[in-house]
This record gives C-alpha cells, structure tokens and sequence, in this order.
C-alpha cells in the first residue's frame, strides 16, 4: 500500500507542469482578433501565469515584445524583448533538476530557452525598435550582440542555423548610417553569403547595395566571390543623388505554429527503433526505422511506444505582399527579406533525429518502469490491480507530452523596401495585398519628413 | 524494484528543489566592488571617471589655457557614443567627471546643447509671464571654450561558457575655436567570464 501512495505522490507531483501550449495559442487568437494587437497584449499580461508560466517565461516577454512592435509602442518593445534576451542568456547553463525532471515527465518541464530563429528575429525586432526611436547607438549595440548570439550558435552547432541574412542586412544598415562604410560591406557580403548558403532568394535591392558597397570599398574580389552581377546599382545610385530614404517594413502572415504529429512503434532496446507517423503537409503515412538508445538495466527488452512530437502547423492569413505608392508616382512591389514559414520548417528538420531519439528513449523507459510498477504493486485483490494496472497506464500515456511551444506573433514573412527620396515631405500609401494580388488593407502615411541622410524607417504590421 | 522506486523518490525531490526559490536582500557600501555576470556595472563607472579626473587635471592643456585666457576654461559636454555591444548609461560617469571638475575649482561647465534648448524655452515662457525684476534675459549665455566628446568601444572573444571582454573608453576636449584636441584620456577594462554549463 506504501508503494501505491508513493506513486500518487509522484503522479501527482509530477502532472504539475501541465503544458499549456494547447491552450495558449486559442485563447491569443481570438483576442488578437477582436482586439487587436492592443487585445493579445491585455490578455497576455492578464492571463501570464495560466497561458505561459514560469517555464515559458522567455515566450511572455518574446510575444509581448512583438506585439508591442506591431503596436508601435517601441520603447516597451525594447522592455520585454531586453528581458526574453536575459532570461535566454540566464539559461544558458543546464540544470540537472530541470533537465532529470525532464527524463521523467516531458520536454514542457525545462524552462523554454528559444530556437535559434527566434532569437534571430529577436534582435531584427531589438534593431529595428532602435532605429524606430531614432537611437542609432541602441541599434548598434543590438548589432553586437546580434553578432555575438550568430557567433555562439556557429560554436555550439556549426551544422544548424547560426546566420540570417536579413540579419546581417540590418546591421549594414546600421553599419552605414554609422559612417563605418568598410564594416557595412562586410556585413552585405555576409548576408548575400547567408542567403546563398540556406538557398534562399537573393532580395535584388540587396545585390544592388551590395554590389555597390563592395566596388566602393576596393572589394571586387569578394563580390567575384559571390558571383553576382555589379554592372548596375541604380537603387544606390538614386540612392547617392537624392541624399535620403524610407525604408518600409511589412510584416506579411502569420508564421506557423506547432501541432502535435502522433508517432507509434516498437524500441528494442540498444538495437532497433521501428515508428509510423502521418506526415501533417501531405497526409502520407510514413515509416522509418534507426538505432535505438541503450537503456540501462532493461536487457533486450521490447515495447509497444507511441508518442507525439512538435510538427509545423501552418495558420490561415492573407497578406503575402505589399505594394507601396509614393507621392503618387508608379507603384513599388516590396520583396521578401526573411520566410519565417522556411525557419521553422528548418529548425525542426536541425532537431528532428534528436528529438525522436530522446523521446523514444523516455517513453521507451516509462513503458519499462510502468510495468515493472504494475508487478510490483500486484495484490491478491483482482478489482484493484486492474484499477492499479490502468493508473499507471494513463499516467504514462498523459505524462508524454510534445513540446510546443514557439512564439506565436511572428510574421510569415518580412518584407523590406527602400525608397530613396529627396529630403522633404512625402505621402506614402501601402497595400497589402493577397495571393491573387488584391488589395487586403491599406496604410497611409501623410507628410511624412525626411532630413538630409536620414533613413525613415516605417512597419506594416499586416499578420492577418 | 525497490532501487526504482529509489531513483524516482530522489529525482522528485530534485524537482522539487528546482521549484524552490529564494530572495534576500542587504545593504552594501557604494564603494564595494560586486562583478555578477560580467556586464558593465558600478565600478567600471566609477573606475573611469576616477581614471578620467585624474588624468585630465593633471595634464597641461589646463594651465595654457589659464595662460592664454586668464580664466578658468568653459567647457560644454557634447556627444559620447556608446559603440560598445552593452547598452550601458554613459552619462554615469559624464556626471561623475563634471561634478569633479567643477568642484575642483578649475573649469567651469555649460549646460549641453538638449538643456540649453530646455533653459531657452524656459526663458521664453518667462518672457511672457515673470516679472520684469525677476525675468531674464535671453543672449546672456557663456559660450564654451571646449567641447568634450567621446566614445565607448568593446571587443569580445568568446568561446562556449568563457568570455573576454575588452573596453575601451576615449574622451577628448576639443578647442571649439581652433577644433585643436587638448587632451585625449582613455581608459582600459579587460574582463574575463566563464558560465557553467551544468548546475543544480
């Protein structure tokens, strides 16, 4: 009978950390959609404690520090997203306790440390709230430290995303409105090299900066390197003769978030590892086998597993691009800088082999610990070891739980245009179109000033 | 079985401590020195502007301009960059320098060009509004013989849990007429850091 109490007591302690990525992500959407930016962020901070919790707390201020951007309220923009930072750095070491509680229970019991894209994104927010104050030392300090988080993501996993190119883009724009011409070339060749090497589309107002930075800094053999034309520049060179620009921002869609992708199958231990699983895009079952881990202690012993993992769950939106219409002369179609859709879909491609193998090994050893349990717990009462058998049956099954938590605001993708303009007054009107092109919302900012040099940043937060 | 039932028991209790937590607080001297992650805190502040005073009073720009004026110089504050990866509060050891300086009897300061337009628009409220015996009059302001400026500047090496980080803080006075650089102090903070990568 001790032994039953004592695996309640368990049980119990260990259903604390109940995950609350299901619920979070329902209760956002429809505040985002009847209130609004101002909506979500009501009820992110209403509800902190049962949408994120301790464990997700680098998530709270991460989703709030978006949202705040889309709400064009930058300073507390800055707020939340210096603390997500903090706590990603505070995390950096792993603790034993956190991580032995998540050999027992699931992934949810770690504290949420960030996928490296998040971070990135974290600081293209950080940069850009900087330049939205007009505080261009902030800027650069956030470059730096973009630079730094780049640096210590190459040194733990040379493999997985280290680099962003829309990263690397900002910061030689800020590298240029600091006079460090040199210091700006080399980060756009660093983004050219980055989009080249995660295979996506080279933005052309890019190749046209980049071919231009890197001609008038004596760097012609780098931009042989890049193999990119350098005939013509005409985007810098309008750039040079009217002296200024507004660089529009648009944050097109929702990025996807996580769903849970079911899995089942047999472990042998230290030997095979069989899974059948639905593919969530193309609804193919699919199946496949690899190395099952070493459980200590458990022979060649074999079980029946079945589990969930994180897989991309695409949401419903309308934005896919913009159109811009400056003082009313011929439209500008913007591009697509960054593709969120392509970070995620990459992350969990980096961690899948990982995160299949440990959470195999856990269910695998929770099946093995469960009926050990249930033999040792046997009485002479049928009814009751039925009852016991059940428990503990439940309590394993429920104890396994994907970890989904990703943040929920990010755009599908960011569009980035720049206009170079006299200094003076503008109007500008912005489309946001959908997938056949037809207009879905308009912004329209009216006699907008732009000083000699200046770069007038505005967003157009259109995740819808 | 019981050796399970062992294991279990002991990594509940561990997740249980990991849920505890704790908070304690204490008065300490300003003075102390207190490093906790590494970041630009307190002393290096203080450690600039000590550096900074000292070098800057005891250099001979000071007596030829005494020579050459006949007063003590005027100097205005203008703009020192924080080119450093921290976003750090520069005007911490600014204020540090100024109020030495002046206490020290031997420069005088100016207010900067965002307080100068503060004092002026003051001054135009008053235009309107004080009383001719109280008011006061606008053009009646020194203008500076120097301006200080500066920059904060930092490189780090890092490598997984160490760090070493490297400021460097530049500030110059520069002859407002002449744009002659007076003085150049600079001052140097070398840190090491190293984070476990594992703790309880």
């Amino acid at each position: 009978m001790n032994k039953i109490a004592l695996l309640v007591f368990i049980s119990f302690l260990l259903f604390g950390c109940a995950n609350k990525s299901n619920v979070r992500y329902d209760a956002l959407s429809q505040s985002l959609e009847r209130g609004g930016f101002s909506g979500a962020i009501q009820t992110i901070e209403k509800e902190k404690e049962d949408l994120y919790g301790e464990k997700s707390a680098f998530l709270y201020h991460f989703d709030l520090g978006v949202l705040f951007h889309y709400n064009r309220d930058f300073k507390k923009s800055i707020d939340h997203l210096t603390k997500a930072e903090q706590i990603y750095e505070d995390l950096y070491a792993k603790s034993v306790t956190n991580e032995a509680a998540a050999l027992l229970t699931n992934d949810n019991t770690r504290p949420y440390r960030a996928r490296p894209f998040e971070l990135l994104f974290l600081y293209q927010v950080q940069i850009l709230n900087y330049l939205a104050i007009n505080d261009l030392d902030g800027a650069n300090v956030e470059v730096k430290r973009a630079q730094m988080a780049m640096e210590a993501l190459y040194q733990k996993d040379s493999e997985k995303v280290n680099d962003n190119g829309f990263l690397q883009y900002l910061t030689a724009l800020v590298y240029e409105m600091n006079g460090e011409n040199d210091n700006a070339a080399i980060s756009y060749y660093k983004a050219v090299k980055a989009y080249q090497e995660y295979r996506q589309k080279l933005p052309t107002e890019l190749v046209d900066f980049t071919s231009s930075s890197l001609q008038k800094n004596g760097r012609e053999d780098d931009l042989r390197q890049l193999n990119i034309p350098n005939t013509e520049t005409p985007l810098s060179q309008s750039l040079e003769e009217k002296g200024a620009e507004i660089v529009v921002v648009g944050y097109a869609g929702h990025s996807p978030i996580l769903g849970e992708m079911r899995m089942s199958g047999t472990f042998v231990n230290g030997e095979g590892l069989n899974l059948t699983y639905t593919d969530g895009q193309t609804g193919e079952v699919k199946s496949f086998t690899m190395l099952a881990p070493i459980i200590a202690q458990s022979g060649t012993a074999t079980a029946h597993i079945a589990f969930s993992l994180p897989e991309k769950k695409v949401l419903p939106f309308n934005v896919y691009d913009f159109s811009i219409y400056l003082n009313n002369e011929p439209e500008i179609y913007s591009e697509s800088v960054t593709d969120l859709n392509d970070e995620i879909t990459r992350n969990l491609k980096d961690d899948w082999s990982g995160t299949v193998a440990k959470t195999a090994a856990r269910v695998a050893l929770r099946t093995f610990a469960a009926q050990k349990t249930k033999k040792a717990v046997e009485t002479s009462n049928p009814l009751l070891n039925l009852a016991t058998s059940i428990g503990t049956d439940v309590a394993s099954s429920q104890l396994e739980k994907a970890d989904l938590r990703v943040g929920l605001f990010m755009p599908n993708r960011i569009h980035m245009t720049r206009i170079p303009v006299a200094p003076g007054v503008h109007d500008l009107d912005i489309a946001a179109l959908d997938s056949r092109g037809a207009t879905v919302s308009r912004f329209t900012f009216k006699q907008v000033s732009v000083q000699k040099g200046q770069k007038l940043f505005l967003f157009i937060p259109a995740i819808k | 079985m019981n050796n399970f039932f062992r294991v279990l028991f002991f990594f509940s209790l561990l997740f249980l401590v990991a849920c505890s937590s704790n908070q304690k607080v204490s008065r300490i001297d300003p003075n102390a020195v207190v490093d906790l992650s590494g970041r630009w805190n307190d002393t290096d502040s203080r450690l600039v502007a000590d550096e900074m005073i000292k070098d800057c009073l005891s250099r001979p720009w000071y007596s030829n301009m005494i020579q050459q004026k006949g007063a003590n110089p005027t100097v205005v504050i203008g703009k020192v960059r924080n080119k450093s990866h921290e976003h750090i509060n520069i005007e911490t050891f600014i204020k540090d320098m100024e109020r030495a300086l002046i206490n020290s009897g031997t420069v005088d300061f100016v207010a900067s060009a965002p307080e100068r337009q503060e004092l002026r628009n003051e001054i135009e409220s008053q235009a309107g509004n004080a009383t001719d015996e109280t008011r006061k009059d606008a053009g009646q302001e020194i203008g500076a013989d120097l301006m200080l400026t500066g920059s904060l500047n930092s490189i780090i090496d890092q490598d997984g849990g160490e760090q070493v980080i490297f400021y460097q803080i530049d500030l110059e006075l520069t002859d407002l007429q002449s744009h002659r650089k007076v003085w150049i102090g600079n001052k140097k903070i070398k840190k090491y850091i190293s984070r476990d990568a594992v703790k309880f």
